[in-house]
């Protein structure tokens, strides 16, 4: 018994359907950050337990900072922003998400640590501000 | 099938479920790219039942599997992340067996299950960290996920062709 033969024509619809439906969030995501204009103050918005810890600016960042934040239970010292880049450099958790995760920059972009739920997750202050002005 | 056979093989199936599921867990996963990407070697059986049992039937496997796994070392979280996945792909892979043996494979309901097992976990996932962009991380689990699927399909095949018992339930199943 051939593993080919196996297949019958319906499986050979599924899989392409599967893997367009796993772009689906993907693709929504882009479009939601077409609205976002490009000369927009990025921040990074730092929440344990869905409370907002600290929003921390981004655009106009120069050189390397560690932050102290002891809200952040991953690890103590650990989120690190270089120029307009933030990441979490080290944590205890075992499965390693946030760090592998390594610098986010651009808007809608998350460090998400399940494990210490928390989340990092960068905003543009004025995004859609400047929509509104668009309009009149 | 008597009904005495029905209750032991469905307890069989649902036992199988959590041991299989329970050794999986205590291997790492061999997916470095996508942390928390498991084989999910569990769903042979999930598939097994809805090939041989009635649907009523595969849902009381299902329902067993997730519910002993929890007592056995998991926790309340652990609970909600394979409950949602596993009700998810269970409904979605009743839906696509009814297409029929002669359309259908045993692979392709077993992709589709192994797809929603992540779609559902990463919706719960989302739902905790209360943000949807979790979502962006399915098509490199979808990508594991279309490869165990098909491991899975062709496992299952086999014991469903080549164990005596199985082969006669799933004809006792396709006739009624």
């Amino acid at each position: 018994m051939k593993v080919f033969h196996m297949f019958k024509f319906w499986d050979w619809i599924i899989i392409p359907l599967i893997i367009l439906l796993s772009f689906l969030p993907s693709v929504v995501f882009t479009y939601q950050q077409g609205s976002v204009s490009a000369d927009s103050n990025l921040e990074a918005v730092v929440s344990v337990d869905n409370e907002e810890i600290e929003r921390i600016p981004l655009t106009g960042h120069e050189g390397n900072e560690i932050l102290d934040i002891p809200e952040v239970p991953c690890d103590t010292n650990t989120v690190q922003l270089q120029d307009e880049q933030i990441r979490i450099q080290s944590s205890d958790c075992p499965d390693q998400v946030c760090v592998l995760t390594g610098f986010i920059s651009t808007p809608g972009e998350t460090i998400v640590c399940l494990h210490h739920r928390v989340v990092i997750e960068i905003e543009a202050e004025d995004g859609h501000v400047e929509n509104e002005i668009l309009s009149y | 099938m008597t009904k005495n056979q029905r209750l032991v093989y469905i307890a069989l199936l649902a036992s199988q479920a959590v041991i299989i599921g329970l050794i999986e867990r205590s291997i790492p996963s061999p997916f470095a790219i996508a942390p928390g990407a498991k084989l999910g070697f569990a769903n042979i059986i999930t598939v097994m039942a809805i090939y041989t049992l009635s649907t009523a039937d595969a849902g009381k496997v299902v329902g067993t599997r997730l519910v002993l796994t929890a007592l056995l070392g998991g926790t309340i979280s652990t609970f909600m992340y394979s409950a949602s996945g596993a009700i998810l792909s269970f409904i979605g892979m009743s839906i696509v067996h009814k297409l029929g043996p002669s359309r259908v494979s045993i692979i392709g309901v077993s992709i589709t299950g192994a797809f929603l097992h992540n779609v559902g976990q990463l919706l719960i996932a989302s739902w905790i960290a209360q943000t949807w962009s979790i979502l962006l991380y399915l098509p490199v689990l979808t990508f594991v996920a279309i490869l165990s699927g098909i491991a899975v399909g062709v496992a299952a095949n086999y014991l469903l062709t080549y164990v005596e018992k199985l082969h006669y339930y799933k004809y006792l199943r396709e006739s009624s």
